[in-house]
């Protein structure tokens, strides 16, 4: 390895060779079973079906690895169940981060909620609460979003449309109005680490006027580098050393001062949809993942303070065994990266706790009740890979964020699998299967192989900079949509299965009017009421710690404080860090 | 009809996604078209790309909800600079069927909702151009 250091990979190679193995399987049987299988390979099995062996699934955003017809214990001739599975709550976590998984704490039921302004998704948030979600998951709009006051002239004809518009602290507190912050778990959608650092400080701050002290706030927010720099389309960008800085500013702060939040869920979702495999898509929030670590550890900090609350973010598909190995897979591959190349010596540090949301490009427009059914068992896939929390897509995806009716349903289909289906009462119920086993080995070392190639690079963030991770998810969904076109990838409804006639129209949600001018109206309200000298004070201050590379979450907070808007924070970063010209993808 | 079609592919204000608009993008460039990808911009930003370059074809892409806010001021804005008659204008993205109909209402030429092939958006592109001369 190029510099002398070692990629995880080595380390890992490294470190676990030579453990003693006690493999489960009987020598004498596995000889039995090998020539009897091999026999029957022979007789019983069509000849078709024996040059056919392999077959592989395709389908959205899958990883095209070839399957066999059946899987025997042959697949797994040395498996030691120790060393391989453990049990639940015990390394290598393979079957589940806690003994009882789901009859100790049932999957967090978390709906994305996001359009209008701030008092319209109060409104849908009380709605989902009052149905049975357990968690808020509040999504911003594209000016929120990128960063753009709703008075900006940028914003025009876009606030309140796919997320919440949300300018300054009062948003957030008339967002929240009425919720007990104290009580509910919130996933903040902030995205990016620059987001993060503008618009979790206007929570904070809110909980600071309500009287509530931070450390009795849970939740999450994203701060991934991976959707600043990657995975979005915006007008301004800052270079990302820089943005990859403030991901790590906010860990630090966050961990540091309101100790029950997440302060990154790795990414996972967003890059998967914009179009990679499920490999690939771990692979990155892995290497992202040990590159922040790695940066804290530079920082002073110890590897258990951070690692006991990274959390990851992933997307579950229609490749259903292939959804429930890799969470499994990622699982023991985490594991064995916190214990072996951290040297990480809470338990807590060792699990790989993930939120996931069921994959909205695997949605169809054409009969978007099918929808229901797709999601249905992406969903389903996630809890039987042993997800911690979980949204649902909604059937309308393909039109609009969800009516109420559609997001009633996204939250009926969680519910439903915990309280009707039972699968939610024994652990890790695939775990053992010969299938399951083998594709779970089998996308460990995928995803592995695949950090190793990363960390070559010079890393996750050498890695954004080169332009690699961008070319290769646009030669990834070019493909995928080439696959498609030629009907590799069967979609039911589409290109298979396909209706004769028109089918009656669903019912699509209208965004409530006049969103635009009202948020303009509260910011002119806020420009003229605040003071402005503490506001440009602030804004001062947080320049500064800019060009200075301090960890500019404390002047940030202060911001908020002061009543400064997103847009006017944004700029300070732009001002100091310079704009970057992501790779053109084409 | 001067050599190659010259389209001119923007998405439309802040919208952050970018997989569809660069699938086509690829996809007009394979069949042969001049395709200027200009990434996220306003209305007035897209006219006055497409006057600069002048281009034959205008395609945009929303998928974050403002197809009929931007997408009117982008006709609006063409209507004004004279260009309405001259350039063809086609929307991609997500919504619904019923305001795909409102955006040929308020003047898109083609409109593709989500699923839409490469080949269904070449073809429309070059009939559309094939008629306007």
């Amino acid at each position: 390895m190029a510099g002398g250091k070692s990629t995880t990979k080595e380390i890992l190679q490294a470190k676990l060779a030579g453990r003693e193995r006690v493999p489960l399987y009987n020598p004498e049987a596995l000889a039995r079973l090998r020539r009897e299988f091999d026999h029957w390979r022979d007789t019983a099995v069509r000849e078709q079906d024996r040059e056919n062996w392999y077959a592989t699934p395709h389908t959205i955003l899958g990883s095209d690895i070839p399957r066999e017809m059946l899987y025997t214990p042959l697949n797994n001739s040395d498996l030691d169940y120790t060393q391989d599975l453990g049990n639940s709550g015990q390394e290598p976590f393979t079957r589940g981060i806690h003994a009882n998984m789901y009859r100790g704490r049932e999957f967090t039921m978390r709906q994305l909620t996001g359009f209008g302004g701030p008092e319209d998704t109060n409104k849908r948030m009380k709605f989902m609460l009052e149905h049975g979600a357990t968690g808020l998951n509040p999504l911003f709009d594209l000016p929120t979003i990128q960063m753009y006051d709703s008075d900006d002239p940028i914003s025009r004809g876009q606030v309140g449309m796919s997320g919440v518009a949300i300018d300054s602290v009062e948003d957030m507190d008339l967002l929240f109005k009425d919720i007990p912050l104290d009580e509910v778990t919130v996933s903040l959608v902030t995205h990016y680490p620059s987001n993060t650092a503008i618009l979790f400080p206007m929570y904070l701050a809110m909980a600071e006027r309500r009287g509530i002290s931070w450390d009795k706030l849970r939740g999450s927010v994203q701060n991934d580098i991976t959707l600043e720099e990657v995975v979005r389309s915006g007008p301004e960008y800052i270079p990302p050393e820089d943005c990859f800085r403030i991901q790590c500013d906010n860990i630090e702060f966050i961990r540091g001062n309101v100790p029950q939040w997440n302060f990154i869920t790795l990414n996972g979702y967003n890059l998967r949809e914009f179009g990679t495999s499920g490999i690939t898509e771990m692979a990155v929030a892995v290497a992202n993942g040990i590159e922040s670590v790695e940066e804290m550890l530079r920082r002073g900090h110890n590897v258990d303070w951070i690692a006991e609350r990274l959390a990851f973010f992933w997307s579950p598909a229609s490749d259903f065994f292939e959804e429930v190995a890799r969470i499994r897979a990622v699982r023991r591959l985490w594991y064995k990266i916190m214990k072996y190349r951290f040297d990480a010596r809470s338990a807590r540090s060792l699990w790989m706790r993930c939120h996931v949301q069921t994959s909205g490009v695997s949605l169809m427009r054409q009969e978007p009740l099918n929808n229901i059914i797709r999601a249905a068992y992406h969903a389903l896939s996630a809890v039987f890979g042993g997800a911690q929390s979980l949204h649902v897509d909604s059937y309308d995806e393909a039109y609009s964020v969800p009516t109420e009716e559609a997001a009633l349903l996204s939250l009926r289909t969680q519910q439903i699998i915990q309280a009707e289906t039972g699968v939610t009462e024994v652990v890790d119920p695939l775990g053992g299967s010969f299938y399951v086993e083998a594709l779970t080995n089998d996308i460990e070392a995928r995803i592995l192989d695949e950090v190793d190639e990363i960390e070559r690079l010079g890393g996750y963030v050498a890695a954004i900079g080169k332009g690699w991770v961008h070319r290769k998810i646009a030669d990834y969904f070019s493909r995928e949509q080439s696959m498609i076109e030629r009907g590799d990838i069967k979609l039911v409804g589409y290109n298979v299965y396909k209706a004769h006639g028109e089918l009656p129209p669903i019912e699509v949600f209208q965004y409530p009017q006049g969103v635009e001018e009202r948020q303009k109206a509260r910011l002119a309200k806020l420009r003229e009421r605040r003071d402005n000298e503490k506001v440009n004070s602030a804004l001062a201050a947080l320049g500064e710690a800019c060009n200075r590379k301090k960890n500019v979450v404390p002047y940030t907070v202060d911001c908020a404080r002061a009543g400064c808007s997103e847009g006017e924070i944004f700029k300070v970063f732009k001002q100091a860090y310079g704009l970057w010209r992501p790779p053109v993808l084409w | 009809m001067k050599g190659k079609v010259k389209v001119l592919l923007s998405k439309l204000g802040l919208d952050v996604h970018n997989r569809g608009i660069i699938t086509v993008a690829r996809g007009l460039r394979d069949a042969g078209m001049e395709v200027i990808y200009i990434g996220n911009s306003l209305p007035e930003e897209i006219i006055k790309a497409a006057i600069q370059e002048d281009a034959d074809v205008i395609g945009v892409s929303s998928l974050g909800g403002a197809h009929l806010t931007l997408g009117s001021e982008l006709i609006a804005e063409a209507k004004r600079e004279g260009l309405k008659d001259q350039i063809i204008f086609v929307m991609g993205g997500v919504f619904s069927p019923a305001d795909a109909e409102k955006l040929r209402q308020i003047g898109f030429d083609g409109v593709f909702l989500p699923g839409a092939t490469r080949q269904e958006i070449v073809s429309a592109i070059r009939q559309f151009v094939s008629v306007k001369g």
